[in-house]
């Protein structure tokens, strides 16, 4: 029996669309390339461009890129507190590994606490830990208050106005344990941006602030530091202010702000070689001295450099999660 | 003082050696300024690599050349072709573009040029002699004191309404609730943004002011052959010299007009997170409020014009004066200057006019240089800017529609804000054709989301007393002159009739 093929038009327009359709449904996973990464990666940043995660993020992808022999391209999503470029990121950004998120675990997890997301939070994760930036208690160079025991004796006889970022900040969770510890009073006041919060305090529009440290050392003498929630790194830089346990001997978690790269968790089970690529070459980057020079030249702070994997995120990103569901009701007024 | 004098003289002497990079700095800061979405901030932004390579003083005359052109810049297609290019000159058009329509738009150019730069000129030279004064201003005007500043502006849509008050009244709380839509400015819970990502951050600017100001034109003047009157296109076909020097001469007779409306905005300017979008509309307002001829404002009135303009280059030197006092920028232009000029080692606040005295200073003189040289190199150009209105409008509305259009997707790089600004085109032109004033519900917009962000501020530091707004000096003498210039019209409109009708 001989059997004739011949390829008619019909045929040929079944074969092809066969063909289409099966390339198409076959999983991504099967036609990837194993030369990873062979385009550049693109970086959601859920904040604005020119701020300190965009400073953060080029002093970091500079050297960085070296180590993954590829370029990054970051996009600019600012909105909702970082809300939009999450959203943005989970929604529209393909999880393949080539698109990553940098952000900030402290506030921008906080967040989720207070509104959940449209996603999942266990839909992503992050992987690379940057830095870790405590927050600190401010205020004006002319403030009528200069120390700490004239703020807990003031807030004592009367609540005083506390300027902070927005509501959901690590820095803000820290002045409500203050308050907490001595039984002084605060109200907290979202001023929308470390600019403003900066502003609010030298100007008197609020008593103090509370901040990120690394932007209250870029306020430079206009403000007097007197507290630190987490450890004081920098020393001089921040007035030599004590820590929140030294000072009242409590025994809190450090309130950071830390940014960090994550990605889908979908490219990690569907990628694991490229995850482990970015994984061992972001570990690599802390290694290498171009780092530290990087940071100074961006007039960042080095001292928070802090390296944290995959592990160290997940545990930061759950202490978040539990801090903001512990202080809900104050920061929502719920 | 001799030291003081001495440095300022060879700060305006080294930054006249800049001349080579001031010029073509003027015209990027023109091309930019003129653009919707894009501004001086967005484009140091851009040119940041170049930016951060300059030598210190090279890189400030740039930022700060571009900071004032842009400003400038800005005004020149809301007199033209009814397009702000930034919020600041979002009042520019409401007599701008009348006096293009009628043919003037070379002399409303030579104003409005005029006006800036001279508006520019003297509060850097203000702002240079009284900055540790000027500097205070954002201790005395907290949220209490703003929120009358904000009503100062937004009592501009009765002014506007006055012609058909329901109907103004009606466009302006349309403009405030569009205003509204976005997350809470306290807890930020979302409101109004009907499952929109894109708007929960707010209604973006641009895209609302593209779309209600130069979309809805676009639409409008495809009706006719070209949008300037009969007479106007007669004058526009051959634009002599004899215009811009008559638009020059006009500007200086109003000298006084320039000086307090710029004094406005250096004023509103050296408050931390203000701007130049209030201040314009504050200035117009105030304008028009103590003008003889109120009914001329909106009809191509050479006042309403000055105000805005002189107004809010005066925002320019204002912005500049928190920053290097205090080390906190007054606008979004002033704080990617702190960061550029933060990596080349300077620190900003109290001590910088000990530590570099020459950044300073030499902030200021740029700012100076930058006025005089603008005006030299801009003001022959009108003459050959106002030949764009005589463009058929076939050709004319696709170009305004695609620049707009581009503006409104720059700022944020979402195709969302694109089809944003065609909704807000086609609002505006319904609003047109129905008699609905655009600039009632942009001032809405503009105004609105800041004043509840200042309202709510006050409310919480008060827990939530209403009475905090009358519990300052400075809140309720602002309070009492927001009276007064809302009685005051009506007064001096009666007392008018009232000696007409003796007079008869």
């Amino acid at each position: 029996m001989t059997l004739k093929t011949t390829l008619n038009r019909r045929r040929f327009l079944g074969t092809t669309a066969a063909a289409a359709g099966l390339t198409l449904a076959t999983p991504a996973i099967l036609r990837a390339d194993d030369d990873f990464p062979s385009r550049n990666i693109s970086v959601y940043i859920p904040t604005a461009e020119g701020g300190g995660a965009d400073r953060n993020f080029r002093a970091f992808a500079s050297v960085w890129k070296d180590k993954l022999g590829t370029d990054f391209e970051p996009g600019f999503y600012p909105g909702a507190s970082g809300r939009v470029g999450y959203e943005l990121y989970m929604g529209k950004a393909e999880p393949d590994a080539y698109n990553l998120i940098f952000g900030n675990m402290g506030p921008e997890v906080l967040n989720w606490a207070m509104q959940a997301p449209s996603f999942n939070i266990d839909d992503y994760l992050y992987f690379g830990r940057v830095d870790t930036d405590p927050g600190a208690l401010f205020v004006g160079a002319e403030s009528p208050l200069q120390s700490l025991d004239q703020i807990i004796e003031t807030a004592k006889t009367r609540p005083l106005n506390v300027g902070t970022s927005r509501m959901a900040h690590p820095a803000s969770i820290g002045v409500l344990s203050l308050g907490e510890a001595t039984g002084a009073e605060f109200n907290l006041i979202p001023l929308g941006g470390g600019k403003n919060t900066v502003a609010g305090a030298v100007t008197g529009e609020v008593d103090f602030s509370v901040l990120t440290s690394g932007t209250v050392i870029s306020a430079g003498d206009a403000v007097k530091t007197l507290l630190v929630f987490g450890e004081n790194r920098v020393g001089a830089a921040l007035d030599d202010a004590p820590s929140m346990n030294d000072a009242f001997g409590t025994d809190l978690p450090e309130m950071l702000s830390s940014r960090a790269f994550g990605i889908h968790q979908r490219a990690v089970d569907d990628y694991p070689e490229r995850f482990e690529t970015l994984t061992s070459t972001f570990a690599e980057t802390f290694e290498d001295p171009a780092l530290l020079e990087s940071y100074i030249a961006a007039r960042g702070t080095p001292e928070y450099l802090n390296y944290g994997g995959v592990d160290d995120c997940a545990a930061f990103k759950a202490a978040m999660l539990e801090l903001g569901e512990r202080y809900k009701p104050l920061l929502t007024g719920a | 003082m001799g030291d003081t004098a001495a440095l300022l003289a060879t700060a305006f002497t080294d930054t006249l050696g800049y001349w080579w990079i001031i010029i073509p700095t003027i015209f990027l800061g023109l091309i930019v300024g003129g653009i919707p979405g894009f501004s001086a901030a967005n484009t140091i932004i851009i040119l940041l690599p170049l930016t951060l390579a300059m030598e210190l003083q090279t890189g400030l005359v740039f930022m700060v050349t571009l900071y004032c052109a842009a400003r400038m810049g800005a005004g020149i297609p809301a007199i033209l072709v009814n397009i702000p290019g930034t919020a600041g000159a979002a009042a520019t058009p409401l007599d701008g573009y009348p006096m293009t329509k009628q043919g003037r738009g070379q002399q409303a150019l030579a104003m409005s040029f005029v006006a800036s730069s001279i508006g520019g000129l003297l509060t850097t030279l203000v702002a240079l002699a009284a900055m540790p004064l000027l500097a205070r201003v954002g201790f005395y005007m907290h949220s209490v004191e703003m929120v009358v500043v904000m009503l100062f502006g937004i009592s501009l849509i009765a002014s506007i309404a006055a012609q058909d008050m329901l109907k103004g009244l009606i466009a302006g709380f349309f403009g405030l609730m569009i205003g509204a839509i976005g997350t809470d400015v306290v807890y930020a819970t979302p409101r109004g943004t009907f499952g929109f990502l894109e708007l929960y951050d707010g209604v973006p600017l641009i895209p609302a002011l593209v779309g209600l100001f130069a979309v809805s034109e676009a639409f409008i003047i495809i009706e006719k052959r070209v949008i300037l009157t009969a007479k106007g296109e007669a004058a526009m076909r051959n634009p002599t010299w004899h215009a811009t020097f008559e638009g020059i001469s006009i500007a200086l007779k109003r000298w006084w007009h320039i000086i307090w409306t710029s004094m406005i905005g250096l004023v509103i300017g050296v408050i931390p997170g203000a701007g130049a979008a209030i201040a314009s509309f504050v200035a117009y307002q105030q304008s028009r409020t103590y003008s003889k001829t109120p009914e001329l404002y909106g009809t191509g009135h050479a006042e309403g014009l000055i105000a805005p303009e002189a107004a809010n280059n005066g925002v320019t030197s204002g912005t500049l004066v928190p920053l290097l006092v205090l080390g906190i920028p007054g606008g979004a232009t002033a704080a990617i200057m702190l960061v550029v000029l933060q990596f080349q080692g300077v620190s900003f606040g109290p001590s910088l006019f000990m530590s570099n005295p020459e950044v300073g200073y030499g902030m200021f003189m740029a700012m100076a240089v930058a006025y005089l040289l603008m005006f030299l190199t801009i003001l022959p150009l009108s003459r050959y800017m106002c030949r764009v209105t005589t463009v058929p409008t076939i050709y004319l509305a696709p170009i305004i529609i695609s620049f707009t259009l581009v503006g409104a997707f720059v700022p944020r790089e979402y195709m969302f804000d694109m089809q944003l600004a065609l909704a807000f085109g086609v609002l505006g032109y319904l609003a047109r054709r129905t008699g609905y004033h655009v600039a009632a519900i942009l001032i809405g917009v503009i105004l609105g989301p800041l004043l509840e962000t200042y309202f709510m501020r006050a409310l919480q530091k008060s827990n939530g007393d209403i009475m905090t707004l009358f519990s300052s000096t400075l809140g309720n003498i602002l309070w009492l002159c927001l009276v007064a210039s809302l009685i005051l019209p009506a007064f001096l409109e009666w007392r008018r009739k009232t000696k007409t009708e003796a007079a008869a």
